[in-house]
């Protein structure tokens, strides 16, 4: 990583394909800055097989994400949780 | 930093109750159960234990909600508390059946760090759609803790890299290596169990 301070973007930071891949997740993750990212679509936009491991990728995360995001909390939790802390909503019954 | 700092409610001028603050509580942060759960499933690998440290999460924020900024990042809080909960009293206890569950072998790992492809091609991810949760679900319990941590917070919750950070209490380099290395290894079991399962054609190159 040589950040280079004097501020010229002129050399693009991906020079091959190796290089892409290497930051694909970042780029997934939205954590390239703007230049940095234009670079990664414009070599994706031009590299098939770039693209074919962006697209792979993309489906893992979809894959991922629907069958992790998928798990309820079971409802005795839920009703358990709900008891705790709504003290105040279902107000006390004055048998004392 | 840019997350927005709402100008909230008029909280100077009358402090909250204990009753408005329970209200609160109750409205905005139970609305995080089924996340923070299934976070704790992953993290535990088991229901039980998952109810239980959901159950001590909610109490430990609960006693310190006061302390919560209204108009930071509520989600973000929670994890964080669930995961400090989760090191400090659950990983002790729990035995890692790291040996037992031996699905990642060694050569797996190698493989992860060289970065090599899962050898999946975009035309076989409609596989994917097949693949059972159970298959998903496993290959992340396969995944040392603090890789399945990192994945879980980036693929399935969608955090940043910064956030991760905060959450785990880690520089953000550890975070991406932690993710990078975790992410290899589930990706290529995955991959791996497509292929075994017959899900994806072998590598004829029609």
């Amino acid at each position: 990583m040589n950040t280079d301070l004097s501020g010229a973007t002129m050399t693009p930071e991906f020079e091959d394909c190796t290089d892409v891949l290497r930051s694909l997740y970042a780029f997934h993750d939205n954590e390239l800055s703007a230049a940095e990212a234009d670079e990664i679509r414009q070599h994706l936009m031009a590299c098939e097989p770039c693209l074919d491991h962006f697209q792979v990728e993309d489906a893992m995360r979809l894959l991922i994400r629907r069958c992790c995001a998928e798990e309820k909390a079971p409802e005795g939790l839920r009703m358990r949780m709900r008891a705790t802390y709504s003290r105040t909503v279902i107000g006390f019954d004055s048998t004392e | 930093m840019n997350l927005p700092t709402l100008p909230d409610q008029a909280d100077l001028a009358t402090p909250e109750t204990d009753a408005e603050r329970s209200s609160r509580f109750e409205t905005e942060a139970l609305a995080y159960l089924d996340q923070l759960y299934g976070a704790a499933l992953r993290m535990t690998r088991n229901p039980t234990d998952a109810e239980d440290l959901v159950q001590e999460t909610f109490a430990k924020a609960y006693a310190s909600f006061h302390q919560f900024t209204p108009g930071t990042n509520l989600k973000a809080w929670l994890y964080r508390i669930l995961t400090n909960t989760f090191i400090n009293s659950y990983r002790k206890k729990q035995r890692q059946p790291q040996s037992s569950g031996s699905e990642v072998e060694d050569w797996q790992l190698a493989r992860a760090e060289a970065h090599t492809s899962t050898g999946l091609r975009s035309a076989e991810t409609e596989a994917l759609d097949r693949m059972p949760h159970s298959a998903v679900t496993e290959a992340m319990n396969a995944l040392a803790p603090d890789f399945r941590l990192a994945v879980y917070l980036a693929d399935v919750e969608g955090f940043s890299y910064k956030e991760i950070a905060e959450i785990m209490g880690t520089p953000i380099g550890t975070v991406m290596s932690r993710l990078n290395r975790g992410r290899n290894q589930l990706r290529l079991s995955l991959a791996d169990f497509a292929r075994e399962h017959g899900l994806v054609g072998g590598d004829d190159d029609a």
